[in-house]
């Protein structure tokens, strides 16, 4: 049995619901640094709205977690796996994937991360030929580039590849 | 009908063959900015602005007219194509836009979209030039309590968006709406719930972050979960029989055209309203209003058309505040506006006498943008579905490409990708347990409007909510009010008297 | 994988001639498009300063590489400095000011903003001035025909005043008069100055405090007047407005400067050519009549002229907020 099998839906529900309302209580927290109050000597606090908005979404969060117990919402009751292996092996790779790209894109800078993030994606997810794949992942940041700092004029992130493209530039505005 | 002729002049400049060639030239770059997710008319009207040095004033407003307008149409392509709002103005359209395409029905959505855009921004210029002046002093009266009246009339007309459960739907409200106050407080001037002082938090959560990580990443990973990568994204097929029950479909959404364009026009004239909160409006009275209304949400044209009609409509409208008191409804706006003062026009109440060729010109341009955004619309339908022939191992990692420059694009900020990446986690997760994730979507586009204008009439009121519901001072604000409490509780009660009437009936 | 492996030496071999080839010294010239980062949101008046800049460099060719303006609105300006902050050293970054750059090291410490070493002052190129403004036909402000009526109606009765936001220049205005003159006001933020103009002709508010810019329209329409310039002498664009100094208020003058900054840490060359490149601007013949006909107050100043000025006025706003509470 593997580990996807174990985390049913029923538990997924329980578990979302805890931590959703664990965020709640946080938000309530950090609300309470601007002042919550609304009276007759003071007006609104900055703090009032986003004080009470969480106490609401943690009232919301309690009476999911009632109606679990109760086992009156379809979740509640639902034994199935919440995720099946094979489809979690495809969800995984691909946050993991999104993680290292945008770390990669804060040092590598976004044009050579876009490379390396669609050179692997295309290999594990599609049978394409490694020509097909090379010219693909090449061509998509050379249109990135020319869309955003070209013609758009919005500068990427180009962490410490910049110096690469000092002679692009100076071609492009000579 | 001096306006009448003056209207015909501004649309003839427009056929002057510099001006035709930019008006071309701006539609196209318009599309593209406006399909891309995180991108907007702003971009594509921000780099103009230099380029409106050299050329003449009215081509560089013809120019960013059609930039402007073709942006508005790309934002519907977005929504269709990929499931993605490419402005804020266009989540509305995603509601029903992306379960036609999903059910094979794109060409059907995409059509609905253009003309439905058309016939809203027809509508928009001929009641422009009508009402126009007159309509300028209401918007100048229409101010702090009016405006949050006008939100509350905007979430009413939603009550009926969420899913079965209850409290799911309330938590998902009061999130987006919890989100929308993170950053600075408007009102104190204080920064509010910057987590772990991350400067990042400093500009708040832009919606677009929002959106696109639940409708790009979260939507990808659900689909992937679905179809384990191996399947396109939807079923198609382009032949004449296509086209014929595409604009077949028109003919049962004549009431959600008449909304949207009305509807929207006079949201847009609003300041501080614009084209958002119109095309939310539109498509939730269309909803209520409408026969079928339970089946608004599985993909029926009219709930394409009604948010596409009013946000032409009201991008239109929105251009009366803009010239006559300075306001700008919306970023791109505020770029117009700016580009109106740099090239020494002074917007305020006396720009239509005293710049009556600029004015007429402008929504002339307006006009005739419009009519090619349609032609060009219906003529690269057949280009734009073939994003949809693309095999899904292909097409996600371009669409996390286009999720992450788009994530990053609007403030340059990495912080808003990684925001953007959890967001599409979480909502794939919520997606998975029956938590509706689009009221989240709408509280967070209308949060910020809502809480600034409830905040500066309660500085106004010394604290009272009696202002909303002063029929002697405030009667517009009043009146609007009590019809977004009644839009509240009818969804309630509907039921209710329902049963009672059938009940009377049959006894 | 062996494609990754070429890609990855050709990358670092690539950056081994790039590295090679900028490492000389030469006069600066700008090698990438230069971000101009604005404190502000879209339409504001730095924005509005920054893109005519922008327009102007770009006619002319006055540089190299073009000029990219970033809105960093957040935190009333915070988000931009903490950004011009972390890119010290950066020679394509430049910051253009308001006044928050002034009032929100103070405001908010948290931020860890030291305004004299993070940012690298080149020169203030404009100075805009504040007025103070009622609707011609305000119901609260009947009969109010100098500043000197204005300060008796206000004294006796809560006004309101619409304004850019809390803690921005107009509210510290409004707190300096408060001390000058003794009366208070019940303070209405909005959000960019157009929506404050419109907010007082539309009668929501009965007085603002506006830049010259943002009241012009209604100004030229006569839907609003104007009671005083908070500066030493009338300005040509409102010449029927007496200045502060006439009316026996001396006291009474602020300033709203654009200047602009790099980061902390920049070479002199590139200080000097940024400098250098601001000064073509500042004697731009469209750049001097746009600013001229809009009412603003051309003003270049740069080296240690504008380092005094700027301790002087950080001095005098930290004084404003300190006396604000």
């Amino acid at each position: 049995m593997s580990v996807t099998n174990k985390i049913t839906v029923k538990r997924a529900e329980i578990a979302v619901a805890v931590i959703l309302a664990l965020c709640s209580i946080a938000l309530m927290i950090k609300s309470v640094e601007n002042r919550i109050t609304w009276n007759a000597e003071e007006n609104m606090g900055a703090g009032f709205l986003p004080f009470y908005l969480s106490l609401g979404m943690l009232i919301c969060t309690v009476l999911t977690i009632i109606k679990f117990v109760l086992k009156r919402s379809p979740q509640s009751k639902d034994d199935s796996p919440f995720i099946e292996a094979e489809a979690f092996k495809y969800i995984a790779v691909t946050i993991i994937s999104l993680v290292i790209l945008v770390l990669a894109i804060g040092y590598l800078g976004i044009y050579f991360s876009l490379i390396f993030f669609l050179a692997f994606y295309l290999r594990y997810f599609s049978s394409k030929s490694v020509l097909f794949i090379s010219v693909f992942s090449l061509i998509t940041p050379v249109l990135t580039f020319l869309f955003f700092e070209w013609l758009l004029k919005i500068p990427l992130p180009q962490g410490i590849s910049e110096p690469l493209f000092y002679p692009v530039y100076d071609f492009m505005y000579s | 009908m001096d306006v009448f002729i003056l209207l015909l002049e501004g649309i003839f400049v427009s056929f002057e063959p510099l001006n035709l060639g930019l008006l071309v030239f701006g539609c196209l770059i318009g599309l593209f900015v406006g399909a891309m997710p995180g991108l907007g008319s702003v971009n594509g009207v921000a780099i103009l602005i230099p380029i409106t040095f050299i050329i003449p004033p009215t081509a560089a407003i013809i120019f960013l007219a059609a930039v402007y307008y073709g942006a508005m149409y790309g934002g519907a392509i977005s929504s269709v194509m990929l499931g993605i709002p490419g402005a804020s103005t266009a989540v509305a359209t995603v509601f029903d836009g992306r379960p036609l395409a999903v059910k094979g029905e794109a060409m059907t959505a995409l059509t609905a979209a253009a003309v439905g855009s058309f016939v809203g921004g027809t509508v928009s210029v001929i009641l422009f030039t009508l009402f126009a002046p007159p309509l300028a002093e209401v918007a100048l009266r229409f101010n702090a309590p009016e405006t949050f009246a006008l939100m509350v009339m905007a979430f009413a007309t939603f009550v009926g968006l969420g899913g079965d459960d209850v409290p799911k739907t309330i938590f998902s409200i009061l999130i987006g709406l919890a989100l929308s106050t993170i950053g600075l407080d408007l009102i104190t001037g204080k920064p509010r719930l910057i987590f772990f002082n991350i400067p990042g938090f400093l500009h708040g959560i832009n919606f677009l972050v929002l959106a696109i990580g639940i409708y790009g990443i979260g939507e990808m990973l659900w689909t992937l979960e679905e179809t384990k990568g191996k399947v396109q994204m939807s079923k198609l097929s382009v032949n004449m029989k296509e086209v014929g029950r595409a604009f077949g479909a028109l003919k049962k959404t004549i009431m959600a055209m008449n909304i949207g364009s009305f509807l929207g026009f006079f949201v847009g004239i609003l300041p501080a309203a614009g084209a958002t909160p119109a095309s939310l409006m539109s498509y939730g009275i269309t909803k209520q209003l409408s026969k079928n209304s339970k089946e608004f949400g599985s993909g029926v044209p009219a709930g394409v058309v009604a948010p596409e009609c009013a946000n032409n409509s009201a991008s239109t409208g929105s251009m009366l505040p803009m010239l006559t008191l300075g306001i700008p409804g919306s970023p791109t706006t505020a770029i117009l506006l700016g580009g109106m003062i740099l090239w020494g026009l002074t917007p305020g109440p006396l720009l239509f006498t005293q710049e009556p060729e600029f004015v007429w010109g402008l929504i002339g341009s307006l006009y005739i943008a419009n009519f090619f955004t349609l032609v060009l619309n219906i003529a690269l339908i057949p280009a734009f579905l073939m994003v949809l022939r693309i095999p899904f191992a292909i097409l996600a990692p371009v669409i996390f490409v286009l999720c992450v420059t788009g994530g990053y694009a609007p403030t340059q900020s990495l912080h808003d990708v990684w925001l953007m990446l959890l967001f599409g986690f979480a909502g794939y997760i919520l997606r998975k347990l029956d938590y509706p994730v689009a009221p989240a979507v709408l509280s967070i586009v209308l949060g910020p409007l809502a809480e600034k204008a409830l905040r500066q009439s309660l500085i106004l009121s010394d604290g009272s909510m009696g202002i909303f519901f002063d029929m002697a001072e405030k009667p517009i604000a009043a009146i609007i009010m009590y019809i977004a409490i009644v839009l509240l509780i009818m969804p309630a009660f509907g039921p209710l008297y329902r049963k009672f009437f059938k009940k009377a009936q049959t006894t | 994988m062996s494609i990754i492996k070429k890609l990855a030496l050709v990358i670092v071999s690539l950056s081994l001639v790039a590295v090679s080839s900028v490492s000389s010294a030469k006069p600066f010239s700008p090698k990438k498009p230069i971000e101009l980062i604005i404190p502000a949101g879209q339409g504001g008046g730095a924005d509005e300063i920054a893109r005519l800049v922008q327009g102007v460099i770009e006619k002319n060719d006055y540089a190299s590489k073009p000029v990219i303006p970033i809105n960093k609105k957040g935190g009333s300006g915070g988000e931009a400095m903490t950004y011009v902050k972390k890119k010290a050293g950066d020679e394509h970054t430049l910051i253009i000011t308001l006044n928050n750059v002034l009032t929100t090291p103070v405001n908010q410490p948290e931020l860890g903003i030291d305004f004299f070493n993070d940012f690298t002052p080149l020169a203030r190129l404009i100075t805009d001035t504040f007025l103070v403004w009622i609707a011609t036909e305000g119901k609260n402000t009947q009969g109010v025909e100098t500043f000197d009526d204005f300060i008796a109606l206000a004294k006796g009765n809560g006004l309101v005043m619409g304004g850019t936001g809390s803690m921005s220049e107009d509210e510290l205005l409004l707190g300096m008069m408060r001390g000058q003159f003794g009366f208070d006001a019940k303070y209405v933020p909005y959000d960019g100055g157009g929506a404050v103009a419109k907010g007082l002709v539309g009668g929501e508010s009965d007085f603002t405090l506006n830049n010259p810019s943002e009241q012009m329209g209604f100004y030229q329409s006569g839907d609003s007047k104007a009671l005083v310039m908070m500066t030493p002498e009338r300005n040509p664009a409102f010449p029927e407005v007496p200045s502060s100094y006439e009316l026996g208020y001396p006291d009474l003058e602020y300033y709203m400067m654009r200047a602009f900054m790099a980061p902390a840490g920049v070479d002199a060359e590139v200080e000097k050519y940024y400098t250098g490149l601001l000064h073509t601007v500042y004697h731009d013949d469209e750049f001097q009549t746009f600013n001229i006909d809009d009412g603003k107050l051309m003003s270049w100043l740069e080296g240690f002229g504008l380092k005094d000025f700027l301790a002087i006025e950080y001095a005098k706003h930290g004084e404003i907020i300190k006396n604000f509470d």
